[in-house]
């Protein structure tokens, strides 16, 4: 029986600490002032800064002081290697993870490969990270680029297509 | 049965342990799900180059050009040559087409402009930067009067509508309710707005009346959207374009080692994408006839600068005010919603017109309008770029539209083409809209790679098979068989035959008039409206909707300016009747919003309906 209270106790604070961190780090989806307010207009990428296509851009805070930042940028300018992997931005300005994989702190380009993943890079082009996208079919007004409120976290969607991004 | 307190203990633990491992699970179980779902292929891929378009497919062969079907019906025929119109020859900039404003000319217009009841034709000329500078003669506009049975006169030095300035687009309206249509040429330059006189000559009265745009304009529309009965017109602008400091032309990129602008990894023209493009423009008419510019306060003026290619006032949803569409290049498509209080809310997103199903932006360039499933809701037909398809909106009603184009059989096959004046028309009389694409593209290299597309290429013509599309073959030999590069496009029934006969502008070559051949046995109606002015109707009935309806057929016809892209199809509306020899019901939604009902006693002739005064 004690056996048993004290694992019932343990489990309790576990979920209880769990419950106020997720309390404290939930996922806001930012809009209107907030989300320009955060937004950079041009990217750093790859030997050259492109114009941030603003209409497709996205923020979420985790908690109340750690954002996440996506956009999708003018690529006209880069090379065709260079367009074919790249198409935006990605800002944290604290560790996240990407559907479970994690990413420090950092700014990133990413892109979406033909192979159906999402690819972070070093802002050198070199590859970070790949995590597989999933589909939503229900989808009802795809976007090229917004956040969503996700159970875990934010989804980051490209179209139909989207990762979980969640605090760490 | 019984147990022990002990053995009760134990089974409580078990019990709490099983309810924890199951509170685990279900925590646990969705992420690794996740983790394990499998990677799919993307549906959207971010373009290549300098437009918004598709995933680069590659064809063994050209789609565009050379597809023939030794069982199609004849439908058109070529009659150009037997008029003046073959000796018009469109230029717009060099060969090469180094640089954007080379490529998206010249819009057409179908319109009755001496009122004789025989539609006439003008066509929009581009220029050269040679000719800018005054260096050579510019490139002329010209219009041509309807002498009746495919007899045309040129008439373009005595009405004053050469134009001379490097033109992309034409769009008709009687702005002054004088009952003698007007034109509005958008150009890349100084706009023009021809009054027409009434006595076959037309004056350029922009500056005058404060139309005069600079920039870049393109498919204009007419319509009286907070309705006073004075038309109003609206502008889209494209591109900022300094002529002095011009992108690298794909020459200049490979002599200098520098990449350039690519398409498919190959040098090409740079623009729009990585150009600052143009914000839009609505003009508002006074009660004195001049304009004032009120896109800001009217929520028009596309602060985002997206690249406008073609408009339209339409009646998008059942309220008595003009929407507007516009059509955007390579950035995404506004649908404004008419508030009634001299301002409209875009809701290009949340209606669905803004992207394509997929979410995914489109190098959008011509329009077409019209109720393609007789359902009595306005829906639009979209041309893209190559590597990507034309897009169908089905009007579902409250401001939502739905992406329709692969169930309506209008994805696949426009794939490799580049469209742009797109229009719906019922070519065999049946009561169903069939559509007719022009297309060409904008790069000339294309006829140097295995892409499946070409430069010239043929026109898409669609028939209507009660709310879904198939592609009318083209009988080898015959004028479809034909490729063009081709831009405008304008529709009307140019012999009063009843049967609709359509033009079409080319960039740098002769236009093609195209006589309606089809052998139908489909009924029809013409209607020409004119409006009440006293009512706060616009004279020409522009923003005028129509209902015709035999047994339980129910067909929309709208009054129309602009769309199809940077082109004007006559104002008198086409009603194809199928096998019916009398009409029941034909129901006019006046501009004012009052609605009147018309008995029509004979079919198969044009109706000219006055708006009664009471």
């Amino acid at each position: 029986m004690k056996h048993a209270l004290k694992l019932f106790s343990v489990t309790l604070a576990l979920f209880a600490i769990a419950g106020f961190a997720t309390a404290q780090e939930r996922a806001t989806v930012l809009a209107g002032a907030e989300l320009t307010r955060v937004v950079p207009t041009g990217f750093y990428f790859q030997g050259l800064s492109a114009p941030t296509q603003m209409r497709n851009t996205a923020a979420a805070r985790f908690g109340t002081t750690r954002f996440v930042i996506a956009g999708l940028v003018d690529t006209s300018g880069y090379s065709a290697d260079v367009r074919e992997k790249y198409v935006g931005f990605l800002i944290t300005d604290s560790e996240i993870t990407l559907n479970g994989e994690s990413l420090p702190a950092g700014a990133y380009g990413f892109g979406f490969g033909t192979e159906g993943k999402l690819t972070v890079m070093d802002l050198a082009g070199k590859n970070l990270l790949s995590v597989p996208i999933t589909n939503d079919k229900e989808m009802r007004r795809p976007r090229p680029l917004m956040m969503s409120a996700d159970a875990g976290g934010v989804r980051l969607y490209n179209g139909r297509n989207y990762v979980v991004i969640a605090a760490k | 049965m019984w147990s022990s307190p002990r053995s009760k203990i134990r089974r409580r633990h078990n019990l709490f342990s099983k309810l924890v491992l199951v509170v685990c699970c279900s925590i646990l179980v969705p992420f690794v799900l996740l983790a394990q779902t499998p990677p799919q292929k993307p549906d959207a891929q971010e373009p290549m180059g300098g437009v918004k378009t598709g995933p680069a497919l590659t064809y063994t062969s050209r789609r565009t050009v050379g597809i023939t079907d030794p069982n199609a019906p004849v439908i058109f025929e070529d009659v150009t040559d037997k008029t003046p119109l073959a000796n018009f020859r469109h230029r717009s900039g060099e060969a090469a087409k180094d640089y954007i404003f080379d490529t998206p000319s010249g819009g057409a217009a179908i319109f009755d402009y001496d009122s004789d009841g025989r539609p006439d034709i003008y066509l929009v000329n581009g220029s050269t930067s040679a000719a800018m500078r005054g260096k050579e003669k510019a490139p002329r506009a010209a219009l041509y009067r309807n002498l009746g049975n495919w007899k045309f006169e040129e008439v373009t030095d005595k009405a004053g509508v050469a134009n001379e300035r490097w033109g992309f687009s034409v769009a008709a309206g009687d702005y002054n309710n004088d009952g003698r249509p007007d034109m509005f040429v958008g150009n890349f330059g100084v706009s023009r707005l021809y009054r027409n006189n009434g006595d076959g000559t037309f004056t350029d009265v922009a500056e005058k009346l404060g139309v005069a745009r600079k920039g870049w304009s393109t498919g204009a529309s007419w319509g009286d959207y907070d309705g006073d009965g004075r038309l109003d017109l609206f502008v889209p602008g494209y591109v900022q374009i300094d002529l002095g400091n011009l992108p690298p032309s794909p020459s200049e990129a490979i002599k200098s080692g520098n990449a350039g602008c690519q398409f498919r990894g190959v040098p090409v023209m740079c623009g729009p994408r990585g150009l600052t493009g143009e914000g839009d423009t609505l003009y508002h008419q006074k009660a004195d006839g001049t304009f004032e510019d009120v896109s800001v306060k009217a929520g028009v003026n596309d602060p985002e600068k997206f690249y406008g290619f073609c408009s339209a006032f339409v009646h998008v949803n059942d309220d008595k005010l003009l929407d507007l569409i516009v059509v955007n290049d390579s950035t995404p498509n506004q649908l404004y919603i008419n508030k009634g209080d001299g301002a409209f809310e875009e809701r290009g997103y949340p209606s669905g017109l803004a992207l394509n199903e997929n979410g995914r932006e489109q190098a959008g360039m011509g329009l077409a309008v019209g109720d393609y499933d007789n359902d009595g809701l306005v829906d639009f037909h979209i041309t893209n770029f190559s590597d990507d398809s034309n897009v169908l909106y089905h009007n579902d009603g409250d401001n939502n539209f739905t992406d329709v184009t692969f169930q309506a059989g209008l994805g696949e096959v426009s794939i490799p083409f580049l469209g742009w004046g797109t229009s719906f028309l019922d070519f065999d009389n049946d009561g169903w809209q069939d559509l007719f694409v022009v297309n060409g593209h904008v790069y000339p290299v294309v006829d140097t790679q295995q892409w499946g597309t070409s430069y010239a290429q043929q026109a898409l013509l669609f028939r209507n098979l009660k709310g879904k599309f198939e592609r009318v073959g083209a009988p080898p030999g015959n004028v479809l068989a034909n490729a063009w590069p081709g831009r405008g496009l304008a529709i009307g029934d140019l012999d009063g035959d009843g049967r609709e006969d359509l033009v079409i502008n080319n960039l740098d070559a002769k236009p093609v008039l195209l006589r309606n051949v089809a052998s139908t046995t489909g009924h029809w109606l013409g209607l020409r409206l004119i409006g009440d002015v006293a009512k706060k109707s616009p004279r020409d009935a522009i923003g005028a909707v129509v209902y015709l309806t035999t047994g339980n057929f129910r067909q929309r016809r709208d009054v129309l300016s602009g769309a199809v892209y940077c082109s004007q199809n006559d104002l008198t509306l086409h009603f194809g009747l199928g096998a019916a020899t009398k009409v029941d019901k034909l129901e006019i939604k006046w501009p004012d919003g009052s609605t009147e009902l018309i008995d029509v006693r004979a079919v198969d002739r044009v109706m000219t309906i006055t708006q009664r005064s009471k």
